[in-house]
């Protein structure tokens, strides 16, 4: 009895949202009967199931509303606004019943007759002359006591509510907890995954069992993928309520508003849904409170009598951005830059300073509302800074544009889940941390000096982009021991807050990145207020998630005073961007130059090791591929690790060794030609010292080649089981790959016996290029160049050698 | 209650039992990754397969420890798991010495069990491996500034 109880009480509920939104489309087009329909299904289930349940009340309130829709139904009626409000009002307290029934408690007596007269009186009383017709065929509906009502009821709708169910019912209810128990059982396969990968790879090439190891990473990914769909939710479930939720606004305000909405069928996970409920329900009531005008003010200003509202949702890879726009009066600047003046959040000069979209943006303030009289339907004592704050929370933003006169736009960007978020690990004092990734604007690796780090009392300062930026040492704020070496060349992450606060974040290193599966970290760790949660890395090794948003508050950075010290300078940056910029370097020769900020691709750092000088052009090994490196100085090196930076053209990336990377710089003074330098394009001035400027068409004329994959150098052995098993892995322990049996590839170096070799010459069959041949006894006849099959240090210095003169070979031609 | 099955652990040298109930598993305890900046009762987290155990130092949460008497007991290099408002922990304690039975309920003793026991434990129980503490386990996770916020709170 309790779970058909709780199903009936799931199912009321589900219908109710979805019938919220119907009845608003009905009463915009009576004529809609697949509306009407789905209403009268919905009072007459529940009308159906409280007889079965014993529900007196429900069931004559539902009996009223059904009898008030089968009248409109049976077109003895005529669907107007008092009719929809009565049903509406009998909708709404039966989701109210419905709650009680769930909590167990009684709902409170009464009521219920007004409410079932209201249904019958709009029926009645409303004398409108488009009526009069309809109301000739109508009888007013014959109301007997709801006692006396029950039964009829319940033998109508049971038959009734079946078929509906069997129609309808694509989907089954599970409990969440089950979900996740599954969801976590996935991360768990995958971490064994891992765990079984690892392994696999130190013993070796298996091909029997990677083929179904493979198989089964396929599946085990798209499992996940599924799993993790199953705890998402189609927006539609949120935009449900809201045409009802404007419906009810507008009527209660005098005003006409259209809703239109967008993208319901985007899917984000279910809590984040619950989670962005509230905010979007304020917006939409501002939006209609004060952004549409009242009609005859539309009127006036040449609009339509009716407001728009559009409401629309679209998906961008990990995150969601919701948009919500009217076409009312707009935002007006100047009555926001007053209040904010008047409230002090501003200045006055520092007001004149802002653009229109910073002083638009103060709304989102603590402490900032526009509304002269705070009415009934917004301004509840939450203010948009509630809805920020509660968006930050979840790692959301908002921003809101608009224009004077033409409507408003409110943007929502909230990222697809809690679960699943984007980051990024670093190193610090021998810990790792994770970070996520939409905080992170941008990763500056440079030497102290270069950042031009201070320290002003207890904060620490970097110039970045020609702005000062606080910066917090990682180390510190966690109460670690670093490394000296470290913090004199710290990597510093720049952290971008939702609120547009830029900090950094000194760290000894950047890890990786990748996406990170959330986990919720037990209430005595987060009172530190340091960390979000954690996350488990590939290897099964669990890590922290710092709390960015909180990290700074902790310190201060996140105040408004901040906002403004940084804003100014920020639509600076704005305004002169279309200056030429260029990355500013010292070389190994001591030279500052610069080269034009769009070739750079990256800076890299890389270990001495990888820098091979044997040929007459020194190259580098980065990411697999072998690129020209230009720029290094002529001893040897004494650093072991170096920064470069990689250039492209597009098509062609080279590497240039610089000794300390400074800074982006714009190229604001005149570029004087130095025509005797080849390389050179000009020389300017950069903060009153001379640099030279690279000339990017002279240096990939000279340098510039496709990157090369650093292939492995190939080899073809002979047939048979000895070489297979003996030999092979000899040499590819050596580093050379395997080619199989019977592939010809002329740039392979070929292993033969030296009787299969004789054989292949005498008879003129194609042989490899370059060939080295082994024979059978240790003693060598003399005047051959063969090598005995077991000699293994002959063999390997053979195999370096025709690889070397391959390699010689390749790069001349 | 009689014939409820306990875990039985010494902790801080002291023979104590938790409820069999609470206890989901005995865990080999891995490499703990320190969380900087946690109360000292919080040893780090540690990885369970795909989930996140919290570690607690179950001597630190009694509030004894700290200072010289840090390292006078060994601890185990098994931990229990718990866990407790959807949280999962792992606890570290001296040893981990039998599951058994409870022979009679827990009932107190005179003169108490001393300040720092008497916040976590429900009462001595007598089980077929000799009387023990029984503790809360709640208490327990609350940590020792749970009783010092008490304290401040009657004062």
């Amino acid at each position: 009895m309790d779970d058909l109880l709780a199903d009936f009480i799931a199912e009321t509920r589900e219908m109710l949202e979805a019938s919220g939104g119907e009845l608003v489309a009905w009463e915009a087009d009576p004529a809609d009967r697949a509306r009407l329909d789905t209403i009268f299904r919905f009072v007459h289930t529940v009308k159906g199931n409280c007889g079965f349940f014993d529900f007196p009340r429900l069931a004559s309130l539902s009996h009223a509303a059904e009898d008030a829709l089968a009248d409109c139904r049976a077109g003895r009626r005529e669907p107007d606004q008092q009719l929809v409000t009565a049903v509406l009002a009998i909708i709404d307290r039966i989701a109210l019943m419905i709650d009680a029934i769930e909590a167990g408690d009684e709902f409170p007596e009464g009521g219920d007759e007004s409410l079932i007269a209201a249904v019958d009186a709009s029926h009645e009383t409303v004398p409108s002359a488009s009526l009069t017709e309809s109301k000739e065929g109508s009888n007013p509906p014959l109301h007997a006591p709801a006692d006396a009502l029950l039964g009829t009821g319940e033998e109508q709708a049971a038959p009734y509510r079946r078929a509906d169910a069997a129609a309808a019912q694509r989907t089954i209810r599970l409990p969440v907890e089950l979900l996740d128990r599954v969801m976590s059982g996935v991360s768990d396969m995958v971490l064994a995954r891992n765990d079984l990968a690892h392994r696999l790879r130190q013993a070796g090439n298996q091909p029997t069992i990677d083929g179904p190891f493979e198989r089964l990473t396929t599946i085990l990914s798209d499992v996940r993928d599924a799993i993790t769909r199953m705890r998402m939710q189609r927006i539609e479930t949120l935009f449900g309520a809201l045409p009802r939720l404007v419906r009810d606004l507008s009527a209660e305000l005098g005003k006409q508003v259209m809703v239109d909405l967008d993208g319901g069928d985007v899917e984000l996970d279910r809590e984040m849904i619950e989670t962005i409920r509230d905010p979007l329900t304020h917006l939409i009531r501002n939006a209609v409170d004060h952004g549409i005008e009242q009609p005859s003010a539309r009127l006036a200003h040449g609009k339509r009598e009716i407001g728009l509202l559009a409401i629309a949702a679209r998906q961008s890879g990990n995150t969601i951005s919701i948009a919500i726009s009217d076409d009312g009066r707009g935002l007006d600047e100047d009555r926001i830059a007053a209040k904010a003046i008047a409230t002090g959040l501003i200045t006055a000069s520092e007001r004149q300073t802002m653009s229109r979209d910073k002083i638009l943006n103060l709304i989102f303030e603590p402490g900032f509302s526009t509304a002269e009289t705070v009415s009934n339907v917004s301004g509840r004592g939450v203010g948009l800074d509630v809805v920020r704050q509660n968006l930050e929370k979840v790692g959301g933003s908002i921003k809101v544009t608009s224009v004077p006169g033409q409507g408003t736009l409110f943007s929502l960007q909230i990222p697809l889940t809690l679960s699943i978020i984007a980051g990024l690990t670093v190193d610090v004092g021998g810990h790792r941390f994770a970070i996520p990734q939409s905080y992170v604007e941008e990763i500056v690796q440079a030497s102290a000096r270069a950042l031009d780090f201070t320290r002003m009392g207890e904060t620490a300062l970097v110039t970045f982009r020609g702005n000062r930026v606080p910066c917090l040492m990682l180390g510190e704020v966690l109460g670690l021991n670093t490394c000296e070496i470290a913090a004199r060349e710290p990597t510093l992450v720049m952290l971008r807050l939702a609120s547009g606060d830029l900090f950094a974040l000194a760290v000894e290193g950047i890890h990786n990145h990748g996406d990170l599966v959330v986990k919720p970290l037990a209430p005595a760790v987060m009172r530190s207020g340091l960390y979000a949660g954690s996350t488990l890395l590939d290897d099964g090794q669990p890590v922290l998630l710092l709390d960015v948003a909180n990290i700074a508050s902790q310190h201060n950075l996140m105040s408004d005073t901040r906002v403004r010290a940084i804003g100014p300078l920020e639509s600076e940056a704005v305004v002169t961007a279309e200056l030429p910029r260029a990355m500013l370097f010292t070389d190994f020769a001591g030279r500052r130059s610069a080269v034009r900020l769009e070739l750079v691709q990256r800076i890299e750092t890389a270990p001495a090791s990888a820098i091979d000088r044997s040929a007459a052009r020194p190259r580098v090994v980065i990411d697999g591929l072998i690129l020209p490196l230009i720029g290094l100085p002529e001893d040897a090196l004494a650093l072991p690790r170096m920064r470069l930076l990689r250039l492209s053209d597009g098509a062609c990336e080279l590497l240039y060794a610089v000794r300390e990377v400074e800074d982006a710089v714009e190229l604001k003074d005149t570029l004087h030609p130095v025509p005797e330098d080849a390389l050179a394009e000009a020389m300017t001035l950069i903060g009153g010292q001379p640099v030279t400027l690279i000339d990017a068409h002279a240096l990939f004329a000279l340098h510039g080649e496709p990157p090369l994959a650093a292939a492995r150098p190939r080899c073809v052995l002979p047939d048979g089981e000895w070489a297979r098993t003996i030999l092979a892995p000899l040499v590819a322990s050596a580093g050379y790959d395997i080619l199989p049996e019977g592939t010809a590839d002329p740039a392979a170096i070929g292993i033969v016996f030296d009787d299969v070799f004789e054989v292949a010459e005498a008879l003129g069959r194609a042989l490899p290029a370059r060939v080295i041949r082994l024979r059978d006894q240790p003693d060598a006849p003399p005047g051959c160049e063969t090598i005995y099959r077991y000699d293994r240090e002959g063999l390997l210095a053979a195999l370096a050698e025709v690889n070397r003169a391959a390699r010689a070979e390749g790069e001349a031609a | 209650m009689t014939g409820d099955l306990l875990v039985i652990a010494q902790i801080a040298g002291r023979r104590c039992a938790l409820s069999a109930l609470d206890v989901k598993s005995v865990i080999e305890i891995g490499t703990i990754t320190p969380i900087p900046r946690a109360p000292v009762w919080i040893a780090g987290i540690t990885a369970l397969r795909s989930q996140a155990l919290t570690v607690i130092d179950c001597r630190r949460a009694l509030g004894f420890g700290g200072g010289s008497d840090g390292n006078d007991w060994p601890t185990d290099h098994r931990a229990a798991v718990v866990a407790d408002g959807g949280h999962s922990y792992a606890l570290m304690v001296d040893s981990i010495e039998d599951i058994t039975t409870a022979a009679d309920e827990a009932g107190q003793v005179p003169g108490g069990f001393g300040p720092e026991w008497s916040r976590v434990a429900t009462g001595m129980v007598e089980t077929m491996a000799g009387p023990a503490l029984m503790l809360d386990l709640a208490a327990l996770l609350a940590g020792p500034e749970a009783a010092r916020h008490e304290i401040e709170a009657a004062v």
